[in-house]
């Protein structure tokens, strides 16, 4: 190792020296970059300009184009915003942000664990099994689980309450009661998500430099020290983006698992109720393209300032794993 | 590197064999929590399809059951009389999937690959440019307006596959990826040896990352096969390059649509409601949507489990 | 590395390349269409493009929506100012809602165009139905969308079904005699006879509670849970109901206080499926149970020669539908099914050519609603319409969401002389005092958007009887107070007041 390491210095000196060949080198990188940059520009930047629509009253005027409505409507500030700050503010930022958090731990820690356990199994053919199987609640929309877990909960003929029914025991209807909705969300959530992200893991460990083990090996090293010493390290740079993306999506909300799944039932809002949603009804309600933009941009900039914090905490205990 | 490795591999296989394995106690145990959630995870799948052989009358009758009343293939009879509509949905999708999954991943990777290099001058600029668009957008219809009117994006195939054509979540995935599994020397000896970028890229990086890139088809071709809203926006007039997945949709959504509004349209909304296409019909096209995907998923895996034949060093 | 990028490139273009129209001189209108199923329009555009060429001096395409897909097309087309579509269905009760839409620019101004272009207009809609359709838009009072000929009064009814009450020894008067309040019994009996699983009392619970206390829709109210009272005068709609012109909170009243109580009883004992107390179970729910006939009494929003339809008589049992009032015609149900010109549109004549004509001549009419004679349809000795199902499975557009639909040939489902029997019905409709008042919600937006969230938590469940009134409706009244209904109220009268007065 340490005599590449001399001589990846010796020939980056030498790449210095010619200012030709770096300018090559830089023009032919950049046209890589091309399609890829091509693209965010035309899809994503133009319409950018669209972001004006959170403080304006947005409508339309003559000649009636989308250009020149957005020009003439006339500019109102922050009222845009103002829908946000109900009674049901605390309720759903609770939620968002609760259940967030919560996903984000459990989803890192089992996930990982599943990724490394697969990793680690003998019978090749069974941790394809597994992870095939794992990867089927990601084919699934949450409209679809949504009947799943209604076969199990529906008052009349689901399979819990049926055996309530059968056992003597008072029958819960599970759709007007918010007990239980933690815990089924949780289940859910976990359920869709962890063969996607264990996936990842589980690529990210394959590609951990092989000779790590063997020297670990040599050394004595248990195999649950080499795993701790050697695959966590290893996948270290995944987890840590993939955090600090989640931790970016904070205060959005997967809208299908918290509308869907109960059956967008009104007595469990004090639980289901997040910041998707309640954008979503109020929208249903007044259709007001302004309100519907202020709030993205609101969770954008939630998300911004998230996502820089995260990093900056990165960047000072690992630099090498940061965002940028 | 990777010569070096295998030949390590080889010589220290047989000494530490017993270091490199899990006990097993361990692994049954390893076994046993796996194959409890894959199973969790393959029953609701199983669900769809014995709701797709219901009839009708048990679904009405007793709901969604694990153990109908009454069996019908009802459903896929009616399925398979959408005759064209339905292969040629089958088509689209397929087409929109393969195109846009080869697109897709060749500008990640073009895009990913020299944010990777620490040597790269630009990096941090084109860095900047991708995660800001995660971050902020123009919003759903500023970004229709300048698909349609600049870009020409309406009733074609280029308006189901380009507005996804790029993801910087997938971006910084695969530049995580290349980071962790191509070490800057193996780049910096292609250098030497007079390798252009692009050849490098080419014969060099990418058989290193295969399991990385193999990842990010799996998860673009997933987003592409589910994809059905671009199809909502941008087709109006020609229904004939109509996605399988919106078929379902739609489907789908006008249920809803009736549900939340009945109160409105009264008798009408009565009357279309009677017409709507039964639940197990709904299962039945989920099970169409959901087995290509399933089978197509072995042949991403093999890239993956194919790096843990090389990664790890048990027998 | 170059084959690779020009390989990339290639397969862009190829993929960008758009389909283009042949060139003809006709111009194209575009007109969009809400709740069709529609997979194959061929024939019948080859036909409507025959006949308007000379008539409307343009070519028609059109964009079939579908329950599900409409709201969310329209409203991306006309706020982005689509120029490529002319026309697009409006009305109270769509996300493209008719009078935000008008007030907000969207839709041209009609009354020039149906001078100039459209005078059929005038005498094949009734005057009625345009005065509805006039209001305050962007460019000042005026019609801003075609209103369509069609059932255009409100009557709620309890959906009986008779075969069922007379095996239990009832009779519908019996049902009237004793009225919601007095059904337990009937309930009970249903119940005992037909096993416990049997759920009597099909209620569609917002329809229901509006049947119950003699309440109206008011048009501009929050449409996904209505917050506003308006109570009718069930024995003379057009006189003015118990409170007078005057709205209310719907959920702080005594009416709606007992009713919900009554319902919780009803649901305690068992009387109603709880599916129908949860959103998103409770239509399909609805449905399954109209369909298997395994209901005693339900409650229907009304349309005449409903009775006739085909999923009625598919039931197999005999279903009769009590009102609880005469219809009457309010501002929701006169705005029902409109079609407006997108202010965007290049092409405003032709669209209003084609508009006229579309609802005063039976023959474009037909065509666009019952297909192709010869393979859509066929007419009997009798001169009735006998649809020819397969050809029809690909081509039905939703009749009501098209125009005047009086001038319609009569199909053998619903015999002859039903459209003028239709058309007699609805003339005859009374109109409630306030009709024509549309609520602007703009100036209580930011309220509207917290009270439409906090009744879509209680309302349905306590409509339907599944929670406690005892202590949800306070907590929900107290709820509503805090996400400022009194504003909301207040607004909403002083609006009313403002248009009584003129």
């Amino acid at each position: 190792m340490t005599a590449l390491q001399a001589g990846s210095a010796k020939t980056g000196a030498r790449l210095r020296r010619s200012s030709l060949a770096a300018k090559k080198k830089t023009f032919w990188l950049t046209t890589m970059m091309l399609p890829g940059a091509v693209w965010l520009l035309l899809v994503r930047y133009l319409p950018m300009f669209g972001i004006v629509i959170a403080f304006k009253n947005y409508r339309a005027f003559r000649p009636n184009t989308f250009w020149n409505n957005i020009v003439k409507s006339e500019w109102v500030g922050l009222k845009n915003f103002e829908f946000l700050n109900s009674p049901d503010t605390g309720v759903m930022i609770r939620n968002t942000l609760g259940y967030n958090l919560l996903w984000i731990v459990l989803g890192l820690v089992i996930s990982v664990a599943f990724a490394v356990m697969m990793s680690e199994l003998t019978s090749r053919f069974m941790a394809k099994a597994y992870q095939t199987m794992m990867f089927f609640p990601y084919f699934l929309s949450w409209v679809v689980a949504s009947y799943f877990v209604l076969a199990f909960l529906d008052p009349t003929s689901g399979m819990i309450p049926s055996m309530q029914k059968a056992s003597g025991l008072p029958v819960s209807n599970f759709y007007h009661e918010t007990t239980w909705w933690p815990l089924i969300l949780t289940i859910c959530n976990l359920w869709k998500n962890l063969g996607y992200s264990s996936v990842l893991y589980l690529a990210a460990i394959t590609g951990i430099d092989t000779t790590q083990y063997e020297a670990a090996a040599v050394d004595g090293a248990s195999k649950w020290q080499q795993i701790w010493h050697v695959t966590l390290p290893g996948i270290r740079p995944m987890i840590i983006i993939l955090l600090i993306m989640n931790i970016g999506k904070i205060f959005n909300a997967d809208f299908g698992l918290f509308y869907n799944v109960p059956q967008n039932s009104g007595s469990l809002y004090p639980v289901t109720q997040v910041v998707d949603t309640y954008v979503y009804r109020a929208y249903a309600n007044t259709h007001n393209l302004g309100m519907s933009s202020a709030a993205g941009l609101l969770q954008s900039l939630v998300g911004l300032v998230c996502i820089l914090g995260a990093n900056a905490l990165v960047r000072r205990i690992d630099p090498e794993s940061s965002l940028f | 590197m990777t010569a070096i490795s295998r030949s390590g591999a080889g010589k220290i296989k047989a000494g530490s064999f017993s270091l490199n394995r899990f006990s097993a106690g361990t692994q049954a145990f390893f076994h046993v929590l796996l194959a409890l959630f894959s199973l969790l995870c393959i029953i609701p799948f199983l669900f769809v399809i014995i709701i797709s052989f219901s009839s009708e009358e048990s679904i009405r009758q007793i709901g969604y059951s694990f153990t109908p009343k009454s069996w019908s293939t009802a459903a896929f009879t009616y399925t398979f009389q959408l005759g064209d509509a339905l292969w040629r949905s089958y088509f689209n999708s397929f087409l929109i999937t393969v195109a846009g999954t080869l697109c897709s991943v060749s500008m990640t990777v073009l895009y990913a690959y020299p944010l990777y290099r620490r040597d790269y001058r630009h990096r941090n600029f084109f860095n900047f440019l991708s995660f800001f668009t995660m971050i902020f957008g123009g919003g759903l219809v500023p970004t229709y307006v300048i698909c349609k009117n600049v870009l020409g994006l309406s009733d074609n195939y280029a308006a189901l596959i380009v507005p996804m054509l790029f993801s910087p979540f997938n971006v910084i995935i695969m530049r995580t990826f290349l980071q962790t599994t191509v070490p800057p020397e193996l780049i910096e000896a292609a250098t030497i040896d007079g390798s252009g970028e692009y050849s490098t890229l080419l014969r060099i990086v990418l058989p290193v990352v295969k399991p990385g890139i193999a990842t990010i088809a799996l998860l673009v071709s997933l987003a592409y096969w589910n994809e059905w809203f671009l199809s909502l926006l941008y087709l109006n007039k020609n229904m004939s390059i109509m996605p399988l997945q919106y078929l379902l949709m739609r489907m789908q959504r006008n249920a809803d649509f009736l549900a939340k509004n009945s109160s409105m349209l009264g008798a009408e909304a009565a009357k279309a409601a009677a017409r709507l296409p039964s639940q197990s019909l709904k299962m039945a096209l989920v099970v169409f949507i959901v087995i290509p995907i399933a089978c197509a998923y072995p042949f991403f895996q093999r890239y993956v489990i194919a790096g843990l034949t090389v990664g790890s060093v048990k027998g | 590395m170059k084959k690779f990028l020009s390989l990339f490139l290639a397969l862009a273009l190829v993929l960008s390349l758009s389909s283009f129209a042949a060139a003809d001189d006709l111009p194209t209108i575009t007109i969009m269409f809400h709740g069709s199923n529609v997979t194959d329009d061929s024939a019948v555009l080859e036909k409507v493009n025959e006949y308007i060429a000379d008539k409307v001096g343009a070519k028609l395409e059109v964009i079939w929506g579908t329950w599900g897909d409409f709201d969310e097309k329209a409203v991306n087309v006309l706020t982005s100012g689509d120029k490529d579509v002319d026309m697009v269905f409006t009305c109270s009760w769509s996300a493209d809602e008719y009078n935000s839409y008008a007030k907000n620019g969207y839709f041209l101004k009609l009354d020039e165009l149906i001078e100039t272009c459209g005078a059929a207009l005038k005498t094949a809609i009734p005057e009625s139905l345009m005065q509805a359709a006039t209001i305050e838009g962007a460019e000042g009072k005026g019609i801003y969308a075609v209103n369509g000929f069609k059932d255009t009064a409100t009557q709620n009814t309890w959906d009986v079904n008779v075969t069922l009450l007379n095996e239990l020894g009832y009779t519908l008067e019996d049902l009237q005699t004793k009225g919601f309040f007095g059904w337990d019994e009937i309930f009970a009996k249903a119940k005992e006879v037909k096993g416990d699983s049997f759920y009597p009392f099909l209620v569609e619970p917002m329809v229901a509670e509006r049947m119950v206390t003699n309440s109206i829709i008011v048009a501009g109210d929050a449409g996904s849970t209505n917050l506003l009272s308006l109570y009718l005068n069930p024995e003379d709609v057009s006189a003015e109901g118990a409170y007078g012109n005057k709205l209310l909170n719907k959920f702080a009243t005594e009416e709606y206080k007992a009713f919900v109580e009554q319902m919780h009883k009803y649901y305690e004992a068992g009387y109603i499926d709880p599916a129908l107390s949860v959103a998103e179970t409770s239509n399909d729910a609805r449905t399954n149970h109209q369909k298997d006939a395994s209901y005693l009494i339900g409650t229907q929003s009304y349309a005449y020669g409903y009775e006739f339809s085909q999923d009625v008589i598919a039931r197999g049992v005999e279903v009769k539908f009590v009102p609880c009032t005469d219809p009457y015609v309010d501002t929701t149900a006169s705005q029902g099914a409109m079609m407006a010109i997108n202010s965007a549109s290049e092409h405003p004549e032709e669209s209003m050519k084609f508009l006229a004509l579309l609802n005063s001549d039976p023959v474009l009419m037909t065509l666009l609603n019952y297909g192709v004679e010869g393979i859509h349809y066929t007419l009997n000795d009798d001169g009735l319409v006998v649809f020819n199902a397969d050809a029809r499975a690909s081509y039905s557009p939703w009749t009501n969401g098209m125009g005047n639909v009086t001038i319609l040939p009569d199909t053998v489902d619903e015999g002859a002389g039903f459209r003028k029997a239709f058309q007699e019905y609805y003339a005859g409709a009374k109109g409630i005092p306030s009709l024509g008042f549309v609520f602007d919600n703009k100036p209580v937006e930011n309220e509207m958007a917290a009270l439409g969230n906090v009744a879509a938590q209680y309302a349905l469940a306590l409509d339907c009887g599944a929670v406690d009134p005892e202590t949800a409706l306070p907590e929900f009244l107290s709820a509503l107070d805090a996400a400022g209904m009194q504003k909301y109220l207040d607004e909403a009268n002083a609006q009313l007041d403002a248009y009584l007065a003129k």
